[in-house]
C-alpha cells in the first residue's frame, strides 16, 4: 500500500477515535464521566507529543501565548515551554529534576514553572526544535528561558517584543515583527509560506472562537460543572490554528449548551487569579465541595477576540498587546469579569517567584475591595513541593470559605 | 445545652466548655506536645472535670485549630479566624480588629459589629513574629518565656533585632549576649520586631476601629506595649486571650444549636 494512502487512512482513522472518545457511557451515580471535550483533548495533546518525537516534524518552542497561527501557518507543531511544568507536578521524579536546576545554580527563586521546564530540557526530555519562537509578555523569565534553550539545541529564537499600549504605530511595529520572523522561519524551513494555509489558520482560530466566546456567555449565569476548567485548559494549550481545536471548542459549547437544560446548586463563585494547579490538586478538590470555581485567564479580553480575516497580523498583533498585564487595562478587564460572572470572590494564586502575579497583585486586591468583593491572597507552588504545603494553605482557604459563606 | 470549644494549636491546646448563656463554665490549656489527639483528649478531661460535667453532658463539639479535623468526635469543624473573631466580639462587642498572635502564626482580623470576619491576613511561611520566635529567643537568653514581658521593662536602650528569621535571629541574639548586650534591651528588640511585623499585618487587613489582642503572646504585656507604641493606639487585651479561639468554638455551637 502506497504511504501516500496509509498516512490518508490515518488522518480519517484520527477524525474517528475523537468522535468516538467523545461519546461515552451516561453519567450514573458512582461514575462521573469528564466533558466530550475533555477526552478529546486528551487524545490530541497526547497524538500532538507523539508527532513532535517523530522524525521529520517541524517542532517550534513557543511562550505563552505566543500567536501560535504563526507556527500552525507553517505546519509546525508549537511546543508550549511552560505547560509542560504541570506534567511535571505530577511525576515522582519532579524533586530529580529540580536537583538538576540547583546543580547548575539555577535560583530557587525563579518561578518553578520556568525552572521545572529547563530542568525537563537538562534531563533532555523535550524534543529537539526547529525554532525557538518567543515574545516578550507576560513573562520575560519565559523568553529568557526560550534564548536558553536556543543556545543548548542550538535552535534559532525569533523573539517579539510586543509593546504595551494598543495604537497604530504599536500593532504596526509588532506586524513588521512578525513579517519579519515569518520571513526567517521561510529562510530556516527551506519552504515557502503558503498564503491560502495561512488563511485556513486564521479561519480554524476564528470559529474556534466563536464556539470558545458563546461557551463563555453560557458561563455568564449558568453554573457549568467543568467546563470554567475545560476553558481553562483550551486557553493553556493555544491551539487555535488547528481543525481539532475548533471540533473542541464546538464540542465543548454543545455539551454547555445541554448543560444549561439541568439545574445545578447555585454555589457562592470564585475567582481563581494566577497559575492554575493540575485538575485533581487537593485545593481545587476543597474549594470546589463548597464554591463554583472560574478561571481569571480564559476570559481576558485577547482571549476572546476574532481575527480579521482580511488583516489577519494586524489583529494577531493587536491581539498580542492585549495579553500584557496592563494596570489599566487589567483594572477595567476583571471588574467586566466579576459583574459579567457574578463573582463572589477572588482567590489570588501568588507562585513563588513569580512576579507578574505579584505585581498585579495589588491591582487586583483593589478591585475586589471597591466592589466588596471578598479576596484572599495564597503563596504557593504548584509544581515543586518543597515550597508548599497543603495544611499550611488549607488554614487560610477554610477561612476564606466560611467568610464567603 | 453545654457547648465545647476544643482549639487544636501548633504549641497548645485548649479546651473551653459554655452554657446556653455564653458564659464559660470550663476551661484549660495544655501542651500539644508530638499527639494532637492525646493533647485534646487530656484537656477536654481537664476542662469538663472543672466545670463538674461528664462528656455525655455536651451537646455540641467545636473544633477549630490546626488539628481540627483530627478530632473525631466533632461536631463541626471551623477555622481559628472565625473563632477567634466571635471570641472577641462575645467579650467587647466593639472591637473592630484583631491582633492575634499564635505559637506559629500571626493574624490580623477585621470583624463587623455582628462578630463576623470582614477580611483577615495571616503572615506566610514563617514563624518570626510569633510565639515560636518568643521561645528560641528566650532559650537564647537563658531566660523563661514566661518572664519576657516583665524583662523588657527594665530596658534601657533599645537593640534593633534586624534578621526576619526566627533561625537568623536566634544566631544575631547569641552574639549580642555575648558581647554582653543587656538582656532586657536584647528582649525589648525582639518585642519590637515581632510589633513591627504585626503592625504590617494590620495595615494589610486595615486597621479599623478599636483594636484587640488575643492569642498566647498577649499574654506577654512587653509585646503588647511595643504594639501601642508602634502603632500609637491602645489595645485592649481579652480576658483568657490564650483561650479565646477555643471560647470562640464554642459559642458557634451554641449558635448553632
Amino acid at each position: 500500500m502506497q504511504q501516500e494512502t496509509i498516512g490518508q487512512e490515518r488522518h480519517i482513522q484520527y477524525q474517528n477515535l475523537l468522535n468516538l472518545v467523545g461519546d461515552q457511557r451516561q453519567e450514573t451515580e458512582d461514575n462521573k464521566p469528564s466533558l466530550k471535550a475533555t477526552r478529546m483533548r486528551s487524545i490530541i495533546n497526547s497524538h500532538r507529543m507523539m508527532e513532535a518525537y517523530r522524525e521529520g516534524s517541524r517542532v517550534a518552542y513557543v511562550s505563552e501565548q505566543f500567536p501560535s497561527e504563526l507556527a500552525f501557518a507553517f505546519d509546525m507543531i508549537p511546543w508550549n515551554l511552560e505547560s509542560m511544568a504541570i506534567m511535571l507536578a505530577q511525576s515522582v521524579d519532579v524533586d530529580k529534576v529540580f536537583k538538576l536546576t540547583q546543580e547548575h545554580q539555577l535560583s530557587r527563586d525563579i518561578c518553578s514553572f520556568l525552572r521545572g521546564p529547563y530542568g525537563m530540557m537538562m534531563e533532555n526530555c523535550y524534543p529537539t526544535p526547529d525554532f525557538v519562537l518567543t515574545n516578550t509578555q507576560p513573562c520575560e523569565g519565559l523568553s529568557k528561558v526560550g534564548v536558553l534553550s536556543g543556545k543548548g539545541y542550538k535552535a534559532p529564537v525569533l523573539a517579539l517584543h510586543a509593546p504595551n499600549t494598543v495604537d497604530e504605530d504599536s500593532v504596526n511595529y509588532l506586524v513588521k515583527q512578525m513579517e519579519q520572523m515569518m520571513s526567517q522561519m521561510e529562510e530556516g524551513l527551506g519552504i515557502k509560506l503558503d498564503p491560502d494555509a495561512f488563511q485556513s489558520v486564521v479561519e480554524s482560530s476564528n470559529e474556534a472562537r466563536e464556539y470558545y466566546n458563546k461557551t463563555v456567555q453560557l458561563l455568564q449565569t449558568k453554573r457549568l460543572p467543568d467546563v470554567s476548567r475545560e476553558l481553562q485548559e483550551i486557553f493553556g494549550m493555544n491551539y487555535f490554528g488547528v481543525k481539532e481545536n475548533a471540533k473542541i471548542c464546538k464540542v465543548l459549547y454543545e455539551e454547555a449548551l445541554q448543560m444549561t437544560e439541568v439545574e445545578t446548586e447555585k454555589k457562592k463563585r470564585v475567582l481563581w487569579i494566577g497559575q492554575v494547579p493540575e485538575e485533581s490538586h487537593e485545593l481545587l478538590e476543597h474549594m470546589r465541595k463548597v464554591v463554583d470555581i472560574v478561571y481569571w485567564a480564559p476570559l481576558w479580553d485577547a482571549n476572546m477576540m476574532m481575527l480579521d480575516e482580511k488583516e489577519p497580523l494586524k489583529s494577531i498583533a493587536e491581539r498580542a498587546i492585549l495579553y500584557h498585564w496592563d494596570a489599566e487595562r487589567t483594572q477595567v478587564e476583571t471588574s467586566q469579569i466579576c459583574d459579567d460572572h457574578e463573582i463572589e470572590g477572588f482567590l489570588i494564586a501568588n507562585v513563588w517567584g513569580c512576579r507578574n502575579v505579584m505585581g498585579i497583585s495589588q491591582v487586583l486586591r483593589d478591585i475586589a475591595n471597591s466592589k466588596k468583593i471578598k479576596h484572599l491572597t495564597i503563596n504557593i507552588d504548584l509544581v515543586d513541593r518543597n515550597n508548599y504545603a497543603f495544611n499550611h494553605v488549607k488554614n487560610r482557604v477554610d477561612a476564606f470559605l466560611e467568610l464567603l459563606q | 445545652m453545654i457547648t465545647a470549644g476544643i482549639d487544636i494549636g501548633s504549641l497548645s491546646t485548649k479546651c473551653a466548655l459554655m452554657n446556653e448563656n455564653q458564659e464559660v463554665i470550663g476551661y484549660d490549656v495544655v501542651l500539644t506536645g508530638g499527639s494532637n489527639t492525646a493533647a485534646t483528649e487530656e484537656v477536654y478531661e481537664k476542662a469538663l472535670n472543672k466545670a463538674g460535667l461528664k462528656r455525655d453532658g455536651v451537646g455540641f463539639v467545636v473544633t477549630t485549630g490546626y488539628g481540627r479535623e483530627n478530632i473525631p468526635y466533632a461536631d463541626k469543624h471551623v477555622s481559628e479566624i472565625t473563632c477567634h473573631a466571635l471570641g472577641m466580639h462575645i467579650t467587647n462587642p466593639g472591637i473592630r480588629t484583631i491582633l492575634e498572635i499564635g505559637g506559629q502564626d500571626s493574624k490580623a482580623i477585621r470583624i463587623n459589629e455582628d462578630g463576623h470576619v470582614d477580611n483577615f491576613h495571616m503572615n506566610d511561611k514563617c514563624a518570626a513574629g510569633c510565639g515560636r520566635f518568643l521561645e528560641v529567643t528566650a532559650k537564647a537568653m537563658g531566660v523563661e518565656l514566661q518572664q519576657l514581658g516583665d524583662i523588657s521593662q527594665q530596658s534601657e536602650n533599645t537593640v534593633k533585632i534586624s534578621s526576619t528569621c526566627t533561625v537568623f535571629a536566634e544566631t544575631e541574639i547569641v552574639s549580642l549576649v555575648a558581647v554582653g548586650t543587656p538582656i532586657p534591651d536584647i528582649v525589648k528588640g525582639v518585642h519590637n520586631s515581632i510589633a513591627a511585623r504585626a503592625t504590617s499585618l494590620l495595615r494589610a487587613v486595615g486597621l479599623s476601629g478599636p483594636l484587640g489582642m488575643s492569642g498566647g503572646v498577649a499574654l506577654n504585656l512587653g509585646v503588647v506595649k511595643a504594639v501601642e507604641e508602634t502603632l500609637g493606639t491602645e489595645v485592649y487585651i481579652v480576658e483568657n486571650p490564650q483561650v479565646r479561639g477555643a471560647i470562640g468554638a464554642a459559642s458557634i455551637g451554641q449558635r448553632l444549636t
